[in-house]
């Protein structure tokens, strides 16, 4: 049966670069995939990319292809790679890619540019007089109305079209922007395995997707974060990458290079299959939809894993009609202060500074549009489901005093945390509190939407070294 | 008489937690078949609520996945507005799972052997 063998290259902005460089010279892989993108980097890179046109792009593409492309070239240039870290600028970071290429003397170099997933902030304004109305998908609001003068930029997750595309006419590498994290995996698989948009193949997409899920956290489904963090070792501390050998029916095995740390094991790729998908039959990627709860994982040895149909149900179903739209907005500042106090007595000490920070901001007048007051140490993680303080006894000897606002402008965040955030020497008795805290952050905000695919036509470049 | 005994589903679970938007979302997976049983029928959406009292504003859904005798549950405006948008150190709520891992569940004393489940590191199989 045909195979391919997809390597995981990158879970981040920055991931462990020797990760991707031991799936590359150990994994013996026929493509490998890299993510860099969070939910809101795309706003970041769009704001960088306004500012000065050759920038917009994840910056660590560069050192992490300076790494990888002289293996790429030992390896007789046999991988092939597709990557998100264009963000919003992908020509430039293409670029730059051929310029190291040239540098670094690898000799030719075919790379498939994609463009047309980030949205003038016209456009919306375009289809919304066209009629269209945008629904927020986490509120149900209608309308940009409320954001439109926040707004900091647009873009659509796509799917793996035009990277198969690109694969199609022999790039080495594909560089694109928001393609969504899944549809890096997605476009090796249906390149190499010849699967097509369509009803023959939506079960095996569907698998597709599931897997592309378990690979696009890197080393997350091979041990690191994991409930048996205790029994995982990283002999150099070397984390390492999921590797997945896909087979033309859907069927797969995850495994992992010998030569890394880390383990893949039933449950660490359980764990991550259960991470994000909120809906398990319904898990909507551009390139399809699949049933998490249609599979079934059995441990075939060590670090192998093998992935099957649970059951009769299909993996998957016909890909959505609409992407998803992010519009990113500007929803104000964050200032945040932390010191740490000492004992005898930390909670009452840490009530008592409470108390005064309240107390001063309605002195002084100031109205933040939040404050969140938490005890690091003992609630700031998980809340109400903290628990219960102790006795004097047993009372920890220090703890952390964490106060964070959140006002409209970057002024009024400064002036609470200055007049407010040193609450520590009036209220407790030692005058802890020497480190400098936080930057203020912009607050940028998510208002999650869908647009139908016609109206977001893509573009593939090839560019090239010969 | 049954005599009961609390766990704690850390005892009984693995869990992982992570967010989209303001919706924090927990993969609550059972050490064993009995324990699945257990969690599918104790941690219910209302005892879910008061458990993280006003840190989850919304609904809670949960989807039992039998294949891998996990649970997945879905909170709606759970971590604060959102990752970008919360105060809370954990803006990505990554912890809420070990916060639901605290909660108690009766279980039938004699049981426990059986939901607690063999040590870790002869975990492999998902037939459990």
């Amino acid at each position: 049966m045909k195979k391919v063998r997809v390597g995981a290259g990158s879970s981040g902005w920055p991931d462990y670069k020797d990760g991707a460089l031991d799936v590359a010279e150990h994994g013996d892989v026929d493509y490998m995939a890299f993510d860099h993108l969070a939910e809101l980097t795309m706003a970041i890179m769009q704001n960088q990319y306004q500012k000065d046109p050759k920038r917009g792009y994840i910056p660590e593409v560069e050192p992490l292809m300076k790494g990888l492309l002289p293996i790429w070239k030992n390896k007789g240039k046999h991988i092939k790679m597709v990557s998100n870290g264009g963000g919003a600028n992908p020509p430039e970071c293409a670029n730059q890619v051929l310029k190291i290429v040239k540098d670094m003397d690898l000799g030719g170099i075919k790379i498939g540019v994609i463009t047309g997933d980030t949205i003038p902030l016209t456009k919306l304004d375009e289809l919304e007089k066209k009629g269209f109305q945008f629904k927020n998908m986490d509120t149900g609001e209608v309308g940009l109305e409320k954001v439109r003068k926040k707004l900091l930029a647009a873009y659509v997750y796509i799917g793996a079209d035009k990277v198969i595309e690109a694969f199609d006419q022999g790039a080495d590498l594909v560089i694109g922007g928001r393609l969504s994290d899944n549809s890096l995996f997605i476009g090796p698989f249906m390149h190499a395995l010849g699967w097509k948009y369509g009803d023959a193949y939506w079960d095996r997409i569907g698998s597709g997707v599931t897997v592309g899920h378990i690979l696009e956290c890197s080393s997350w489904s091979a041990g690191t974060c994991s409930n048996l963090w205790e029994q995982i070792e990283y002999p150099k501390g070397n984390p390492g990458f999921p590797i997945v050998e896909m087979y033309e029916n859907g069927d797969c095995i995850v495994t992992k290079t010998p030569t890394s740390g880390g383990m893949v094991k039933v449950l660490t790729l359980m764990e991550h299959l259960v991470y994000e998908v909120h809906d398990p039959h319904n898990y909507i990627m551009p390139d399809g939809i699949s049933d998490i709860t249609a599979i079934k994982l059995e441990q075939m040895g060590k670090d192998k894993v093998k992935i099957t149909k649970y059951g009769d149900a299909p993996r998957g179903k016909a890909r959505p009609e609409n992407l998803k739209l992010c519009v990113a907005y500007n929803d104000g500042f964050i200032a945040e202060e932390i010191t740490v106090i000492s004992g005898p007595k930390v909670f009452k000490m840490a009530d008592k500074a409470h108390d005064f920070v309240l107390k001063r901001l309605d002195y002084l007048g100031l109205k933040p549009r939040e404050v969140l007051w938490s005890l690091v140490g003992w609630d700031s993680l998980t809340g109400p489901a903290s628990k219960a303080r102790p006795d004097l006894e047993h009372e920890p000897p220090e703890l952390g005093i964490r106060v964070a606002f959140k006002c409209d402008t970057r002024e009024e965040a400064r002036v609470c945390r200055t007049e407010c955030g040193h609450m520590c020497w009036a209220s407790t008795g030692v005058g802890t509190g020497f480190t400098s805290p936080p930057d203020i952050r912009p607050v940028f905000a998510l208002w999650p939407t869908l647009i139908p695919r016609p109206e977001v036509p893509l573009k593939l470049d090839m560019v090239e070294v010969k | 008489m049954m005599a009961n005994k609390k766990v704690k589903l850390m005892d009984i679970c693995w869990y992982r937690s992570g967010d989209k938007g303001d919706i924090s979302n927990i993969g609550l997976m059972a050490k064993t078949k009995k324990g699945y049983e257990i969690i599918k029928k104790e941690v219910t959406p209302a005892r879910i609520k008061a458990h993280f009292k006003d840190w989850v504003k919304g609904d809670i859904v949960i989807y039992p996945m039998d294949n891998f005798c996990a649970l997945e549950i879905v909170m709606f405006g759970a971590l604060g507005g959102g990752a970008t948008k919360t105060l809370r150190l954990d803006q990505t709520g990554k912890a809420m799972s070990v916060g639901l891992a605290r909660m108690e569940v009766e279980i039938d004393e004699k049981d426990v052997k059986a939901v607690i489940g063999p040590p870790y590191d002869t975990m492999a199989n998902p037939e459990k």
